[in-house]
């Protein structure tokens, strides 16, 4: 979860991700945003993100992102 | 059956009756002989080509639902007895037949598209190329009529396709109700391209009469055909003398023009949708929204977010993100990395910008102004990101009030006046005749004397003219205004307080307004514009 945050806080700093819980819904990130994360996310835990996974409420916050990328390992 | 017509009103009513007057479970049953009406009254051949169409993308779903309950089955029932590597060596083995399926069906729905929509073009192309060798032409044997809404009907159904495809929902079983999400009338022509997950709770689930939604509809629908029928029509006749004639008008004149167009695209598009949701609206059904408020963007890609929305969105799930984010892009930005992190990220997004504004714009139409048109909004929206922190930078530098009211005002206005620049582009014949149209808003000689050289195209002699003009002219003041409230709260909300008999009064004078002056309009020709799309 640590390198997940440090990821988003690459991205934008002046969010708090232990609070927001609307980034994609709330328009808080913008598509470039979502596909830096994506690829970074990707790089980082060595997974892959396909279309299927791509839906908002997997990526409106921190939390439901860890919980994406850990379905994805086990998935995997 | 022409959607301007009284028999289409009387359609309605018909179906709004049926809607209600059958049990609640068999209300999509209703919805379905409607579309099946309303699609074959255009052409019964058409009609054969929707029914292929869904049925090759129900059978493909069908069995891509199978396959995956199948793995998950075979993977939960030999969770223990297989290793990891014979897990993932059968996940990959069902996943290559899924793709092959998804592939097929995939295939035959472009297909069908392509031909009817770019048969004539890419041949057009290879005959040109075959012309320069010295070699005689292929003749175009490709005379047959495009199927109504094929552009639409087939992103819808692809849309579908892919989700099931993607596992985001479940294949339907029923055939029918496949049918009905592909050709659900109020949306075939002109849209909006819905996602199935969404309208499917809509058309399947039973809805009850209720005041407000038959209120709000109706009102909703009386507004589309006024936007319609008076804005759109009457300034749509300016338009066609402007584009037909332009290398006789002036620069303001040809100008003034291209704003009319802007104008009348909006009126037209937002107008149908106005009359196709309201319609919905009052059967309980909510389509979804295609504008939002596009002309107060601040910038070209935000245009894009508020203007034909579902299109964008389509592009977007289908297509941008599927290639932004996959392998190749990602060890390509990999590969960037030592050029800085900026352009590291940027450049897959970049990509798949070109590839999806290329998309856009052979999916609006077969030829090279479209094309230019795709990639010209591109440009700009890359140029856009490219250069936010130059413009950031400078903002600050020059210390401009990000937030005041002026700066607002001015991206605006700067951004209305890019969008009509790019908007008009196809939409004068070839590209040399739009970038002909452009050039003579700044080169023209016809010198100006008086009011009718900037304003040529109105006959300011006849009063109907003048009189439909005014009318024309109060009715997109009042949508600005409305717009601007509606930033706040929607315009019905006031609307909806005033007293009946009030409400009643407007109601009824919007409705002779658009007799009065939409009518003629309507009778001289003035179809739906992305009826043509």
């Amino acid at each position: 979860m640590e390198e997940l945050l440090r990821i988003m806080m690459e991205i934008n700093p002046d969010i708090d991700y232990e609070v927001e819980d609307n980034l994609i819904d709330g328009k808080v990130y913008d598509s470039l945003s979502i596909i830096t994360l994506i690829t970074n996310i990707c790089n980082e835990f060595d997974i892959e993100i396909g279309p299927k996974w791509m839906r908002n409420e997997n990526f409106n916050s921190a939390k439901a992102i860890w919980n994406m990328i850990e379905s994805i390992m086990e998935n995997e | 059956m022409n959607i301007m017509s009284l028999e289409f009103v009387l359609f309605l009513f018909v179906v709004f009756i049926g809607y209600y007057s059958v049990p609640r479970k068999y209300q999509y049953i209703i919805l379905l002989i409607a579309s099946s009406v309303f699609y074959l009254s255009f052409s019964f051949m058409s009609g054969i080509f929707i029914l292929l169409t869904s049925l090759s993308v129900y059978f493909s779903t069908r069995a891509l639902q199978r396959l995956t309950e199948e793995q998950a089955c075979y993977l939960k029932e030999n969770k223990i007895s297989l290793s990891r590597d014979e897990k993932r060596l059968y996940k990959r083995r069902i996943q290559t037949i899924r793709k092959r399926i998804m592939l097929l069906s995939l295939l035959f729905c472009v297909a069908c598209l392509s031909v009817f929509k770019y048969s004539h073009f890419i041949l057009e192309q290879v005959n040109s190329i075959i012309s320069m060798l010295g070699y005689p032409e292929i003749e175009d044997k490709f005379h047959f009529l495009v199927p109504l809404g094929i552009s639409f009907y087939t992103f819808q159904a692809v849309g579908y396709l892919l989700d099931v495809y993607w596992e985001n929902v479940q294949a339907e079983k029923n055939y029918f109700k496949v049918l009905l999400f592909i050709s659900f009338f109020p949306q075939i022509i002109q849209g909006p391209i819905s996602e199935y997950e969404k309208l499917s709770k809509e058309l399947f689930t039973s809805h009850q009469l209720s005041y407000e939604n038959y209120a709000w509809g109706g009102q909703r629908m009386v507004c589309g055909f006024f936007k319609k029928m008076v804005i759109a029509n009457t300034f749509g006749q300016y338009v066609t003398s402007v584009f037909q004639n332009y290398s006789l008008y002036s620069g303001p004149a040809t100008l003034i023009g291209a704003f009319c167009y802007s104008i009348q695209i909006y009126a037209d598009f937002s107008g149908y949708m106005d009359i196709m949701c309201g319609f919905c609206q009052m059967l309980g059904i909510h389509l979804t929204e295609n504008f939002d408020r596009p002309y107060f963007s601040k910038s070209v890609a935000e245009y894009w977010r508020r203007w034909h929305i579902s299109l964008g969105a389509w592009f977007k799930r289908y297509i941008y993100f599927p290639i932004a984010t996959s392998t190749w892009s990602r060890s390509l930005s990999r590969a960037t990395l030592r050029f800085g992190k900026h352009f590291s990220s940027m450049l897959p997004a970049t990509i798949a910008l070109v590839v999806t504004w290329l998309a856009t714009g052979i999916w609006h139409g077969a030829s090279w102004a479209y094309i230019t048109w795709g990639l010209l909004n591109g440009l700009f929206i890359i140029v856009g990101l490219w250069l936010e922190p130059v413009y950031a930078s400078a903002t600050r530098l020059l210390r401009i009030p990000q937030n005041s009211c002026m700066w607002q005002m001015f991206r605006i206005i700067r951004t209305f006046i890019l969008v009509t620049f790019i908007k008009v582009l196809p939409e004068v014949g070839t590209l040399t005749d739009g970038i002909g149209l452009w050039s003579n808003i700044f080169t023209s000689k016809v010198p100006i004397l008086s009011i009718s050289d900037i304003l040529p195209f109105i006959d300011l002699e006849s009063a109907t003219a003048v009189s439909s003009l005014t009318v024309a002219c109060i009715g997109v003041l009042f949508m600005l205004v409305f717009s601007i409230i509606q930033y706040r709260e929607p315009v019905r909300k006031y609307f909806n307080a005033l007293p009946g008999i009030i409400r009643l009064v407007l109601l009824n004078f919007v409705i002779i307004l658009t007799i009065i002056f939409g009518v003629p309009t309507t009778w001289n020709g003035g179809g739906f514009m992305y009826a043509n799309f």
